[in-house]
């Protein structure tokens, strides 16, 4: 999550809101946004129903599996990677800086 | 003796069902799909939807397995 913040200006110049999303508590949440220096919302998703409803929840953990998803504007997913191809967000930032220049 | 048999044989039957449990589970939720609304609580105790970005922005959603964890 701390690579998402470090490219945060570049997704916020390809017109794209970084939220992260998790089973933790809000406070939990907050303190490590303290600690990492997140600045966007990390979403908390107590009990599981949005991780559910996106197919993610892991019995073993009993918390969500490492994904990115890409959203456009009207709501589409355009990108997605798993695990640990989800830790690095360039090619996330690829795919909005690409958008932005075929507008 | 033949008892415990029995109970070996209860065991031995549940242990795939508890392996399956294990297993990653797969997206419900995949490129060309539309991403399912919802209205979750930030670490500031604001609501966020994923509508509110709906025909301004897009949105990259990560989902992380734990705060206090890397990745």
């Amino acid at each position: 999550m701390q690579a998402f913040q470090q490219n945060l200006a570049k997704l916020g110049a390809a017109d794209t809101q970084v939220l992260g999303i998790s089973m933790d508590s809000s406070f939990s949440n907050q303190a490590w946004a303290e600690k990492i220096g997140v600045t966007y919302p990390l979403l908390s998703d107590w009990g599981g129903d949005v991780t559910r409803e996106y197919g993610l929840y892991n019995p073993k953990y009993k918390a969500a599996r490492r994904v990115n998803y890409l959203i456009d504007k009207n709501g589409k997913v355009i990108e997605m990677q798993l695990d640990s191809a989800a830790i690095d967000p360039s090619k996330v930032v690829q795919a909005c800086e690409a958008r932005k220049l075929n507008r | 003796m033949k008892r415990l048999l029995l109970a070996l044989l209860l065991v031995a039957s549940l242990l795939p069902a508890s392996y399956a449990a294990d297993e990653t589970p797969q997206p419900k939720i995949k490129v060309g799909d539309m991403a399912p609304d919802f209205t979750l609580t930030d670490q500031n105790g604001k609501k966020v939807s994923l509508h509110d970005f709906k025909g301004k922005k897009n949105v990259a959603l990560a989902f992380y397995i734990f705060a206090f964890t890397g990745g």
